[in-house]
C-alpha cells in the first residue's frame, strides 16, 4: 500500500505520543479542503512505537479520503458532521468529524480524524460516543480560536492526546462484555457480607437512577473493582465495554464519559474529580466512596442537560472574548467569567427511595450463590426494568401525540404504571432517558427551566 | 406583592427575544443551544430538514457514462423517499471510490487481473437534508464496462443518526449478505458473459482463418496483400483476446470460496449443484483450493457471433442493468434481503434496542419465558447470528451453571412425587387416547390398594370427613386413566404431602367447606350428575360468606390432594353419599378398564363409575419418599434428607445428583396412585390447533386494545384474569363466534402457557365440553346453543362450574371465584389512563414479568423447600414458604395462588426440559364461585 501512497507534503507536521500502554490508535490527523489541491493534511498525531503500522504516506492517503467528497458538502451552519468509515481493503475504521470554519478570513471545510484497525471495530463501537462527544467539543473550540486567527493545533492536541490514552487504559482495564457474577457483591451468601446492605442499596438504586454512570473511588483497588463489576452487572454488554476497572498501581484520570470507572484514591486518600469534565459527561453521575460507604449523585438528565449546556456557552463565550493566550488557558476561563458562576455542589445525597433494587436485593440473596439461580433472577430484573422504561416511553408517547401535546399527567402515570415510589421512577426514567434521549427534558424540563429563570430573574433584583 | 411567574412573564417582555443570552457576542453557529427540548424539538422530533418519511433503502450505481445515479429504492414507493433528491444524494454517496480498488493492467502483468475488493462501509450524514446512511460499497463485474467493473452501492437512509450508529454491526452483517449475493450472481453471470465472448472470440477466429486461407488460395502471386495483413492482425488481435478472456475466466473461477463461507451465507447451493455439469472450456489448469467453478456452466444452445475488429464507442453501448448483470434469481434474492433489511430496522429505535435488549434477557432466563414470552424470542436462540455476540444488547452474565440447559441435570433424579402447593387437586391426563392393554392396566391397578396402609388412612379420613356434606369430583376418564400404564414407563406427577398435615388439614377443611369433591367416571358433557344440578349459587352474598369462612377457617393452609386423595374420597362418597349417575356420563362403565380392587374397595368400581369420598390425605409415607415439589429437589435424594443436616449446605452438585432409592421408591407410589377409567372420547376431541404463542405486534396490539376495553367495560375483570393466572379454566361463552374469538384472544395474553409451543387456548368450541379440556385448555370459547343441546351444555356448565369460571358475555355475567389481592388492581384496573392497546399489552408484560420473577425465587429458594434439620416438620416448612410469600414476596391472599400456579408450572416444565415428560394437571379449588353481574 505504502506504494500507492506518496510520501506527505514537508508541511505536514506529526506529533508524536508516548503512552503507558499499547495503543489501539493508530494515528489521528487534522487535514482541510485546499480550493486548489483538494484534501490536505496539516497534522498527525502518532502514537510513539517501534512497529509501524501505518506510514506517514498511508495516514495522509487515507486522511485526504476522508475529506473526498465534501466538496459538496451541504450542512446546516455550525454542524459538525460525523463520518464513519471501515475500510476494508485497507483493514482500518476512520472516524471523521467534518466541519466548516474560518481562518485568516478564508471559510474552508475541516476534518478531524482518528485512525484504527479494522480489528479494533467492536472494541471501539461502543467508545464511539465518548469519543464524538469530547472532540466535537474541542472542534467548537478550537473553530473559534481559528476564528481569531491562531491555530488549532494545540487545542487539538490537547484533547487528541487524553483520547489516545483513554482508548489505551480501555484497552487494558476495559470492564470485559461478560462479567463472572462470581466476581460481585451479588456472590455474596448474605446481603452485606462485603458491604453494607444499606451502602449496597443506595449504590445501585443510584447508579441506575444516573442512567448507569457511576464513579466508584476508594483505597483498596479489589473493593472498588468489585463494586465496578457489581454496578456493571446492571448495564449492557455495549455500555461494559464504556465502563473501566481501577488500576491497581496507580490512579487513572476520570474520563468523561463512561459509564463505571473505579478510580483509585492518592496518598492522601482523596481523588478531585475535575469538575468540568463531569460536567460535560452525556449523562449525571454518581458518586460512591467504598472506603466510607457513601454514595452521592448528580442531579437528574434534564436538570445535568442544562447546566451542561450553560456551562459550555460560558465556555465558548468567554473563549470567544479571550484575547490572549493567558485568557485561553482551558481551566480558567469560567473563572474569569463573571456572568455565570456555576454550582459546584453537584454531588448530592440519593432522596428518592426505591422498592424496585430494594427487594431484589431483599430477594436475591435467598437463591443459592454459585448456581445460575441468581444471574437468572438478575435478568429477570433488568427485563422487568426495560419492559417498565418501554411503557412508560410508549405512555407518553400516547399521552402527548409523540411529543405535539405537553405531558400533564405525570401522577396518572405513576398509578398507571405503578411507579408511585420516586425512586421507581427516577430508575425507570433514567433507563426511559437511554432509549429515548430527550425524555427527562421533555417531560420535565419545561417545570425547570421556569423556575430557573424565576431564581434568575429574583436573584436580578 | 409581584409572584414570580408574573417578574417572568415582565422580564419576558422586555427582553422578548433572548432574555437568557448572556453571551450576545458568541454567534450561534459557534455556540449550542441552551434548551436541548422546545416546541419543535423532542424525543420524538425528526428533523424538520428530512424529507422523507421513513427510513428506505438506496441502490445507486457510479455510472461510467452519466455519473452517480438512483437505481432503485426498497420498499419500491415514492411515499418512502419523499421530496428526498436521491440523486443528489447518490452523487454525495457515490463520488468517492472509496474501495479505491485496481483493475485493468497491473505494472508487469501481461493480461488484465481482476481484484476481488473487499466491500466498504460508510456512515455519513447530510445535516441539511437530515438524512443520515449506512453506505455499502460493493463492485460488480462487467464485461463491457471500463476496467471491467461497475461500482455500486447499497445504503440504509435514516433520519435517526444515533440509529445508524447503534445498529452499525447489525446494519453491516445484513447488508454484507445482500452484497455476497449480488456479488455471486454477477459472479455466475460474468462468468457465463466471458464463455460466451470466447465461443464469439473462437468463432471469429475460425472465420478469420478460414477467411485468410480464402485469400491465400485466391492471391496467385503469393504476395500478402493489404487486406491480407490486415486479416493477420485482427486474427492476433482475437488470439490475444482469447488469451485473455480465458485468463479473465480462470480468475473468475478461481474466486476464494473461503470469501463465502465467512458470511455464512449459502444461498446458492441449488443453483451449483444444478450446474455441476460439464464446463465449456475445459481448462488445462484447475485452480487449486476451493473455488466457484462449479457454478459456471456450459449453457445451452448458444449461437457464436462474428466480432467485428472495432467494438462500439463508450457511450453508444447499453449498459446492463443491475438485473442482468446479477442473474435473476441472485437479484431477486438480495431484494428480498434488503426488503427483509428494511422491515428490521424502520421504526423507531427505542423499539428496536428494547426489542434487542429483551431477546437477550430472554435467552438466559428460557426456565419462565416459557410462560407468557413470545415463542419467537426462544425461537431465535437457534439461530444466532454472529453479530449478537457484539451487539451490545444482551446480557452477558457468566455464571457457573445454566439453567438454560436443565438437560444437564440429573433427569433420572425423581419428582415423581412433589406436593402441589396451590390449592386444587391435581390430576394428571393424558392429552391423547392410548390403547391399554387391558391385562396389563388390571395388574397396575391393582397395585393400586395394595397397601395396608393406604386402608388404614383411607379408614381415619373417612372418619374425619363424616361431618362434611361435600364430595371432591373427579371425572375418571380413560385419559387420567392411563396415567397408571405409564407410571412406570415414564414419570409422573402426583402429590405427597406430608401425610399428617395433610389429613389434619383436609378433615378440617372438608368439615367447614360447602364444597364437594367427588370422582366421577365420565368425560361427556351429557355426563350430568344430578347433584351437580343442585349446586347452583343462589346469590353472590350466599357465596361470599362461605368463602370468607373457608378463608379465615383455612387461611393459607390448604390441603394438597393427589389422585389417592380422590380415590378414597370416591369410596367415602359412595358409602355415604350415593350418588344418581345419568346413565349418559357411564361411558366409563366399561369394565375392561376397570380393575378389580384386592382389597374392599373392589365393589366400588364394580357397582358404578361414579363414587364419592371425602377427601383423604395421603398416608404416612416413608420419608424418603417424601420429597417436595421443587427444582432443587430433583437431585434431593432420599439418602441426603436421611441423612440429616441443612439440606442448603450440600455440595452445590446435588442437583445433578440423583437419588436411585428415591426414584425407586417414588415409582413404586407413583403407581400405586395411578388410576384408570374407561371412558372413551368423542371424535371431536381431537386436538385442535392451540393458540399460537407467537402474536405479530399487530396482534398484540388488537389483543391489547381488546383486553384495555374488557377491563374497561367489565368491572369483574380482575376475578375473570384471576381465574387465568391461577390455572383456573374460564369458559367464555357467547353466541357470536366473532365476539367470543375476539375476547379469548385478547385475555389470551394473561394465559401461562405449559410449555414452549402453544398457549392453552381454545379460541372457540361449538361441541359440548367434558373434563378433559379443563386440563388441556386454560381459555376456552364456548358457543351458546340455543337448542336441546345447547341447554344441555348449560347445565353440564353448571355442574363443572366448580372446576371452571364462566364468562357469559351475551348475559354480562361472570361465575368465578372472588380475588381479593393486590396484584390485579395494578394490572387490570378499570380506571387507567392507558391509551392504547399496544402501551396496555407492554404493561401486561411488564407486570407478568415481575409475577414470573417471583415464581422463579419461591421455586428456586434453596432453604425454602427442605427441612433445614432432620426434626423439621413438614408443617414448619410449610410455614416458612408461608411467611416467605407473604413477608419476602409481599403477597396476600388469593395473589398468593398465582404464584403458586406459576411456580408449579415451572417446576413441570422444568422436569420437561430435564428429560422427563409431565402433563398439565386438571385443577379445581374448594373455594366456592361468585356470580357477578355488571
Amino acid at each position: 500500500m505504502s506504494a500507492l501512497c506518496p510520501p506527505p507534503s514537508p508541511a505536514v507536521a506529526k506529533t508524536q505520543i508516548t503512552l503507558n500502554g499499547p495503543s489501539p490508535l493508530l494515528a489521528a490527523t487534522f487535514a482541510y479542503w485546499d480550493n486548489i489541491l483538494g484534501p490536505r493534511v496539516r497534522h498527525i498525531w502518532a502514537p510513539k512505537s517501534e512497529q509501524v503500522i501505518l506510514s506517514d504516506g498511508e495516514i495522509t492517503f487515507l486522511a485526504n479520503h476522508t475529506l473526498n467528497g465534501e466538496i459538496l458538502r451541504n450542512a446546516e451552519s455550525g454542524a459538525i458532521d460525523v463520518k464513519f468509515f471501515v475500510l476494508a481493503e485497507k483493514g482500518v475504521i476512520i472516524v471523521s468529524l467534518i466541519f466548516d470554519g474560518k481562518w485568516n478570513g478564508d471559510r474552508s471545510t475541516y476534518g478531524l480524524s482518528i485512525i484504527l484497525p479494522q480489528a479494533e471495530l467492536s472494541f471501539y463501537l461502543p467508545l464511539h460516543r465518548v469519543c464524538v462527544d469530547r472532540l466535537t467539543h474541542i472542534i467548537r473550540k478550537g473553530r473559534i480560536w481559528m476564528h481569531k486567527g491562531q491555530s488549532i493545533i494545540p487545542m487539538l492536541t490537547g484533547e487528541v492526546i487524553p483520547i489516545m490514552e483513554l482508548l489505551s487504559s480501555m484497552k487494558s482495564h476495559g470492564v470485559p462484555e461478560e462479567i463472572d457474577i462470581n466476581d460481585t457483591v451479588l456472590n455474596d451468601d448474605d446481603i452485606g457480607d462485603s458491604c453494607h446492605e444499606d451502602f449496597l442499596h443506595n449504590a445501585i438504586s443510584s447508579h441506575l437512577q444516573t442512567c448507569g454512570c457511576s464513579v466508584v473511588v476508594g483505597s483498596n483497588a479489589e473493593k472498588v473493582n468489585k463494586v465496578v463489576q457489581t454496578l456493571c452487572l446492571f448495564l449492557t454488554p455495549s455500555e461494559r465495554k464504556c465502563s473501566r476497572l481501577c488500576w491497581t498501581e496507580s490512579s487513572f484520570k476520570y474520563e468523561s464519559g463512561l459509564f463505571v470507572q473505579g478510580l483509585l484514591k492518592d496518598a492522601t486518600g482523596s481523588f478531585v474529580l475535575p469538575f468540568r469534565q463531569v460536567l460535560y459527561a452525556p449523562y449525571p453521575a454518581t458518586h460512591i466512596d467504598v472506603d466510607v460507604n457513601t454514595v452521592k449523585q448528580m442531579p437528574p438528565c434534564h436538570e445535568h442537560t442544562y447546566n451542561q449546556r450553560r456551562y459550555m456557552r460560558s465556555e465558548l463565550a468567554a473563549l470567544w472574548r479571550a484575547t490572549s493566550d493567558e485568557e485561553m488557558a482551558l481551566d480558567s476561563i469560567i473563572h474569569t467569567d463573571e456572568s455565570f458562576t456555576p454550582d459546584l455542589n453537584i454531588f448530592q445525597d440519593v432522596l428518592h427511595r426505591d422498592t424496585l433494587v430494594k427487594s431484589f436485593l431483599d430477594q436475591v440473596f435467598h437463591l443459592k450463590p454459585g448456581l445460575s439461580f441468581r444471574s437468572t433472577f438478575l435478568a429477570q430484573f433488568l427485563l422487568i426494568l426495560h419492559r417498565k422504561a418501554l411503557t412508560l416511553i410508549k405512555y407518553i408517547e400516547d399521552e402527548t401525540q409523540k411529543g405535539e401535546k405537553p405531558f400533564k399527567s405525570l401522577r396518572s402515570l405513576k398509578t398507571d404504571l405503578d411507579l408511585a415510589a420516586e425512586g421507581d421512577l427516577s430508575i425507570v426514567m433514567a433507563l426511559a432517558e437511554k432509549i429515548k434521549p430527550g425524555l427527562h427534558s421533555f417531560i420535565f424540563g419545561r417545570s425547570f427551566y421556569t423556575s430557573i429563570q424565576e431564581r434568575d430573574v429574583l436573584m436580578a433584583f | 406583592m409581584i409572584s414570580a411567574p408574573d417578574v417572568v412573564a415582565f422580564t419576558k417582555e422586555e427582553e422578548p427575544e433572548e432574555p437568557y443570552d448572556e453571551f450576545p457576542a458568541l454567534p450561534e453557529e459557534y455556540s449550542v443551544p441552551l434548551f436541548p427540548v422546545t416546541d419543535h424539538v423532542h424525543p420524538w422530533a425528526r428533523l424538520p430538514s428530512a424529507k422523507f418519511s421513513r427510513d428506505f433503502i438506496l441502490i445507486s450505481e457510479f455510472s461510467e457514462q452519466v455519473g452517480p445515479q438512483p437505481l432503485l429504492t426498497v420498499p419500491d414507493d415514492r411515499k418512502a423517499c419523499g421530496t428526498f433528491d436521491l440523486n443528489y444524494f447518490s452523487l454525495r454517496i457515490m463520488s468517492v471510490d472509496y474501495q479505491a480498488s485496481f483493475v485493468g493492467h497491473p505494472p508487469g502483468s501481461a493480461y488484465p487481473k481482476l481484484n476481488f475488493v473487499e466491500d466498504s462501509k460508510v456512515v455519513l450524514g447530510d445535516s441539511k437534508e437530515g438524512a443520515f446512511a449506512y453506505v455499502h460499497h460493493l463492485t460488480l463485474y462487467d464485461l463491457e464496462a471500463r476496467g471491467f467493473v461497475r461500482p455500486f452501492c447499497m445504503a440504509y437512509i435514516s433520519a435517526d443518526e444515533h440509529k445508524i450508529m447503534l445498529q452499525f454491526q447489525q446494519l453491516s452483517w445484513e447488508f454484507s449478505r445482500a452484497s455476497e449475493c449480488l456479488k455471486t450472481g454477477n459472479r455466475k453471470a460474468f462468468a457465463h458473459e466471458l464463455e460466451k465472448k470466447l465461443k464469439d472470440l473462437n468463432y471469429t477466429r475460425t472465420v478469420l482463418h478460414h477467411q485468410m486461407e480464402l485469400q491465400k488460395k485466391s492471391s496467385e502471386k503469393g504476395f500478402y496483400t493489404t487486406q491480407a495483413i490486415e486479416k493477420a492482425n485482427e486474427l492476433a488481435n482475437v488470439e490475444k483476446s482469447i488469451i485473455e478472456h480465458q485468463d479473465l475466466l480462470k480468475q473468475i473461477r478461481s474466486y476464494p470460496y473461503r470469501k463465502l463461507k465467512e458470511t455464512d451465507f449459502q444461498l446458492f447451493e441449488a443453483e451449483c449443484v444444478l450446474d455441476q455439469t460439464s464446463i465449456l472450456f475445459p481448462l488445462e489448469e484447475q485452480p487449486e483450493g476451493h473455488s466457484e467453478s462449479n457454478c459456471y456452466t456450459r449453457r445451452p444452445s448458444y449461437t457464436p457471433k462474428f466480432i467485428k475488429a472495432k467494438a462500439a464507442k463508450c457511450f453508444d453501448k447499453k449498459l446492463k442493468t443491475l438485473e442482468e448483470l446479477c442473474d435473476v434469481y441472485f437479484f431477486n434474492q438480495t431484494l428480498d434481503q434488503l426488503t427483509r433489511i428494511e422491515k428490521t430496522y424502520r421504526g423507531d429505535l427505542c423499539y428496536l434496542l428494547t426489542s434487542q435488549t429483551d431477546k437477550a434477557l430472554l435467552k438466559q432466563q428460557l426456565i419462565t419465558s416459557f410462560l407468557f414470552e413470545d415463542g419467537s424470542a426462544w425461537a431465535e436462540k437457534l439461530c444466532e447470528k454472529p453479530y449478537d455476540e457484539n451487539s451490545g444488547t444482551g446480557l452477558g452474565v457468566i455464571t457457573p451453571k445454566s439453567l438454560e440447559e436443565p438437560r444437564s441435570l440429573n433427569a433420572s433424579a425423581s419428582l415423581d412425587s412433589y406436593k402441589s402447593s396451590v390449592e386444587s387437586v391435581p390430576i394428571k391426563m393424558e392429552q391423547e387416547v392410548v390403547e391399554e392393554d387391558p391385562e396389563e392396566t388390571k395388574r397396575t391397578e391393582i397395585s393400586l390398594y395394595d397397601n395396608q396402609e393406604q386402608a388404614e388412612c383411607l379408614d381415619t379420613d373417612m372418619k374425619g370427613s363424616i361431618s362434611s356434606g361435600e364430595s371432591i369430583e373427579v371425572l375418571r376418564t380413560e385419559k387420567s386413566a392411563s396415567l397408571l400404564n405409564h407410571s412406570e414407563s415414564q414419570p409422573c406427577l402426583q402429590s405427597f404431602p406430608s401425610p399428617q398435615a395433610v389429613r389434619s388439614k383436609a378433615v378440617s377443611r372438608r368439615t367447614i367447606s360447602e364444597d364437594s369433591i367427588e370422582v366421577l367416571s365420565t368425560c361427556t358433557s351429557e355426563s350430568l350428575i344430578p347433584e351437580d344440578f343442585k349446586a347452583s349459587y343462589p346469590s353472590a352474598i350466599n357465596e361470599e360468606e362461605s368463602y370468607a369462612d373457608n378463608e379465615e377457617e383455612c387461611g393459607l393452609q390448604l390441603p394438597n390432594f393427589s389422585l389417592q386423595d380422590l380415590i378414597q374420597e370416591e369410596d367415602y362418597s359412595e358409602k355415604e353419599n350415593v350418588v344418581p349417575v345419568d346413565s349418559a356420563c357411564c361411558i366409563g362403565k366399561d369394565s375392561s378398564y376397570f380393575l378389580e380392587p384386592s382389597t374392599d374397595q373392589e365393589h366400588q368400581y364394580d357397582d358404578g363409575d361414579v363414587v364419592s369420598s371425602p377427601p383423604q390425605p395421603y398416608k404416612q409415607l416413608d420419608q424418603e419418599v417424601h420429597v417436595n415439589f421443587s427444582v432443587e429437589d430433583v437431585a434431593y435424594s432420599s439418602e441426603s434428607v436421611t441423612e440429616g443436616g441443612p439440606l442448603h449446605e450440600l455440595d452445590v452438585n446435588y442437583l445433578t445428583s440423583s437419588g436411585e432409592a428415591s426414584r425407586v421408591s417414588l415409582d413404586e407410589h407413583s403407581d400405586s396412585t395411578s388410576y384408570r377409567s374407561g371412558a372413551s372420547t368423542t371424535s371431536d376431541r381431537t386436538p385442535s390447533p392451540a393458540h399460537p404463542s407467537h402474536l405479530s405486534e399487530r396482534q398484540k396490539k388488537r389483543a391489547g386494545q381488546n383486553a384495555l376495553r374488557f377491563i374497561r367495560q367489565y368491572p369483574f375483570a380482575q376475578p375473570a384474569i384471576y381465574s387465568l393466572l391461577s390455572g383456573r379454566t374460564l369458559l367464555i361463552l357467547g353466541e357470536k363466534e366473532a365476539i367470543v374469538k375476539k375476547l379469548v384472544t385478547a385475555l389470551s395474553i394473561f394465559v401461562p402457557s405449559y410449555d414452549k409451543t402453544a398457549k392453552p387456548v381454545k379460541q372457540w368450541v361449538t361441541s359440548p365440553l367434558h373434563i378433559m379440556d379443563f386440563q388441556k385448555w386454560k381459555l376456552i370459547g364456548l358457543q351458546r346453543v340455543v337448542s336441546p343441546i345447547g341447554s344441555n351444555m348449560l347445565h353440564a356448565l353448571n355442574r363443572y362450574s366448580r372446576y371452571v369460571s364462566v364468562l357469559d358475555i351475551d348475559t354480562k355475567t361472570l361465575r368465578c371465584p372472588l380475588y381479593k389481592g393486590t396484584l390485579l388492581p395494578r394490572l387490570a384496573d378499570h380506571r387507567t389512563q392507558i391509551k392504547r392497546g399496544s402501551t396496555y399489552y407492554m404493561h401486561v408484560q411488564s407486570i407478568l414479568t415481575q409475577l414470573c420473577s417471583k415464581a422463579f425465587l419461591y421455586t428456586f429458594c434453596h432453604h425454602l423447600h427442605l427441612p433445614i434439620s432432620e426434626r423439621e416438620s413438614e408443617e414448619t416448612i410449610e410455614h416458612r414458604r408461608l411467611n416467605f410469600l407473604t413477608l419476602h414476596l409481599g403477597l396476600a391472599n388469593e395473589d398468593i395462588k398465582i404464584v403458586l400456579y406459576l411456580a408449579e408450572l415451572l417446576k413441570m416444565h422444568y422436569l420437561q426440559e430435564s428429560g422427563r415428560r409431565v402433563q398439565p394437571v386438571l385443577r379445581f379449588d374448594y373455594v366456592p364461585s361468585l356470580l357477578y353481574k355488571i
